[in-house]
């Protein structure tokens, strides 16, 4: 996909003989806030606020899953606070203990030792067209959680991880011939073994001749996913299984323009891609306001927050997907 | 396709008034008070988005992409100057289903951030209803359409809602919230009509510019026969001769020019001209010095020159753009 390169010009200030609505009245003010409040009960009872020990600061929100207190949240973001603490509506919990974690929807199973919780619906098909209103936590106290509005703002999807998988090898053509340069470390082609100056010859059975040739294997490939390849090396064949890894994990990710205007990695989500189905909403989040549940106007439980991904984007991952990886993460943990 | 767009304007002109009848309720109030105002919001948007959600436009030119809206039958389409950046430019339009069109930019002002384009492939084209009379007020709900980011597909077109937050004569800004691509892009009125086109941000997320509707109308018939309006920092104002192309030649005696000096990395080395190679014609016209000085007096940088040449047995034709003397 090419870039804009369109930009906007920034801090552009309007003059002073214009009118001017009070913030109060705003989409994301407090006038706007308290009509929601019959929503914000559902954000009381059935969402969590993960508070960091170091720093009092909360830093992530939760959904909860089951009674007894299973709480699902954002792994990746979960993974970077060692001591934390989480809160149900106006109660403390102080040893919550991670049980299980999904890589694939990067999300993690809290267990807090609490009873009688009031669990989000998950399971029902979502099937809310653009336009329709969703409301997720926005800001917190110790005892209130604070709704913030949004709306259903483009297709549900996947979304897959960009610049897709490689091996970890630089490649050159000559005669002909594919042949290695440099491997890259850490990469699946060095735990493999693959080494500088080896021909690939075949890769998933397929004879390779053309760098487009590898390409067109890897498009329906996932990181994670092994491919066989046969190499020369001097006069022997061997054959090796790669494992491929994502592109942006591996070389890192070049920040766009449009990354630096949503606020680079203070604001925006680290794990943004690789997510198998997401509802994508406008809710204006940050990276430590994903986790919690998203409700419609009448409360249904549309989702949960996984991703602040820019400025106008937020990805929550759609109720009916949530059983099965609830299922999952149990069994795990057994 | 001249005259039909003549009866489209008078249309506009006939079809205003009557539009106060459609001016909800939620917009007469200080902010939401029920959820039953907030279904209302979501009725009144999702009631005219797919219509304007037809007409919102991805537009493709070099490496860049912005939005727009199409806003007749046969194809005028609303954006920013920023965007099409250059009255002429030949820029891809792009719809919501991926189809591609072709279309040429018209006028722009470069002060006010206002341009127009003209789809040149053959129509009937989905186009959005306008909010001519100017009826949108400060606090009225509004929600913004747009290409963020570029075309994709799978997404589609991102929606997002707020209110007019402010508003002053030639800009107007709501809190709904923009980002790169969305330039040139619609913003609705909960009548499903357009009342602006996104043009800039502000320093904090909630600060979205929009060149206002009265803002176009005030230039309607400059922007529509291409005219370069003022001197603002939307577009620059093309400068003839200043063009560079970067070959030295002289007259040479078998006709045409001889090529014998090429600035290393300008236009015309990029293209693939050598020393020696005999230009034979310029725009389609038989190449001397007197022809090809004379274009390059009238045209500017950005702007291009169809030259044809010849090599021994080879003969090539390339439309060169011109750069920025170095």
């Amino acid at each position: 996909m090419k870039l804009p390169v369109l930009a906007f010009a920034l801090t552009f200030v309007l003059s002073a003989a214009a009118q001017t609505l009070p913030s109060e009245k705003r989409k994301n003010g407090p006038m706007i806030q308290e009509a929601l409040s019959p929503v914000q009960i559902a954000l009381q009872e059935s969402s969590a606020a993960f508070y960091n020990n170091e720093t009092s600061s909360p830093f992530l929100y939760g959904t909860v899953v089951s009674e007894d207190g299973l709480v699902l949240t954002k792994a990746s973001e979960l993974e970077l606070v060692k001591d934390f603490h989480v809160r149900v509506g106006t109660k403390k919990y102080r040893t919550p203990q991670v049980v299980a974690t999904d890589e694939i929807w990067d999300v993690s199973l809290v267990k807090i030792e609490a009873e009688g919780l009031k669990p989000v619906e998950m399971g029902k098909p979502t099937q809310f067209t653009h336009g329709t209103w969703v409301v997720s936590n926005g800001s917190t106290e110790r005892r209130f959680r604070r709704p913030r509005p949004g709306i259903i703002s483009a297709n549900r999807r996947e979304i897959p991880v960009p610049g897709g998988v490689v091996l970890g090898v630089e490649l050159k053509e000559e005669k002909g011939t594919i042949i290695i340069g440099k491997v890259t470390e850490k990469s699946g082609a060095e735990k493999a073994g693959v080494k500088p100056k080896d021909a690939l010859l075949t890769l998933d059975e397929k004879t390779i001749k053309k760098r487009a040739e590898i390409l067109k294997i890897f498009k329906d490939k996932k990181p994670g996913d092994s491919v066989r390849i046969k190499l020369k090396r001097g006069d022997d064949e061997l054959t090796l299984d790669v494992e491929l890894m994502s592109r942006e994990k591996l070389y890192g990710r070049r920040p766009t323009r449009n990354d630096q205007l949503s606020g680079g990695d203070l604001q925006q989500s680290e794990r943004r891609t690789g997510f198998p189905m997401v509802i994508q909403h406008e809710t204006m989040l940050t990276r430590n306001e994903v986790g919690g549940p998203v409700f419609t106007l009448d409360r249904e439980f549309v989702g949960m927050n996984i991703a602040a991904v820019n400025r106008v984007e937020a990805f929550a991952i759609p109720s009916e997907e949530l059983p099965d990886i609830v299922e999952s993460l149990k069994k795990s943990a057994q | 396709m001249k005259s039909r767009g003549i009866i489209a304007s008078a249309c506009f002109v006939l079809s205003a008034g009557g539009v106060f009848a459609d001016r909800p309720g939620f917009n007469d109030k200080a902010a939401p008070e029920t959820i039953e105002d907030f279904r209302e919001i979501q009725e009144a948007l999702q009631k005219g988005l797919e219509r304007a959600r037809a007409a919102t436009v991805c537009l493709q030119m070099g490496g860049g992409s912005g939005s727009a809206v199409i806003i007749s039958e046969d194809g005028l389409v609303l954006t920013a100057a920023h965007v099409t950046s250059k009255v002429g430019a030949e820029i891809t339009v792009v719809m919501e289903d991926g189809r591609k069109l072709k279309g040429k930019a018209l006028g722009l002002n470069s002060e006010t951030d206002s341009a127009m384009l003209q789809i040149t492939d053959d129509g009937p084209f989905p186009f959005a209803k306008v909010d001519l009379d100017d009826t949108t007020k400060l606090g009225d709900w509004v929600y913004s359409l747009g290409h963020s980011g570029g075309f994709d597909k799978e997404r589609g077109i991102n929606v997002r809602v707020g209110r007019l937050v402010r508003s002053a004569e030639t800009t107007i800004q709501s809190d709904c919230v923009l980002i790169g691509g969305d330039s040139g892009g619609p913003l609705f009125n909960m009548a499903g009509e357009l009342i602006g086109i996104h043009s800039r941000v502000g320093a904090s997320r909630e600060e979205s510019m929009h060149v206002p509707l009265r803002e176009f109308q005030r230039h309607w018939e400059d922007l529509k026969k291409g005219e370069f309006i003022g001197e603002g920092g939307f577009a620059e104002k093309p400068v003839p001769g200043s063009g560079f192309l970067g070959v030295i030649t002289e007259e040479a005696k078998e006709g045409g020019l001889k090529v014998t000096e090429i600035w290393e990395g300008g236009p015309a080395e990029k293209a693939g001209l050598k020393v020696d190679d005999r230009i034979i014609e310029v725009d389609g016209k038989k190449a001397t010095q007197e022809a090809l000085e004379d274009r390059l007096g009238k045209i500017s940088k950005g702007d291009q020159i169809n030259l044809k040449w010849v090599r021994g047995e080879e003969t090539t034709e390339k439309a060169i753009t011109l750069e920025s003397r170095p």
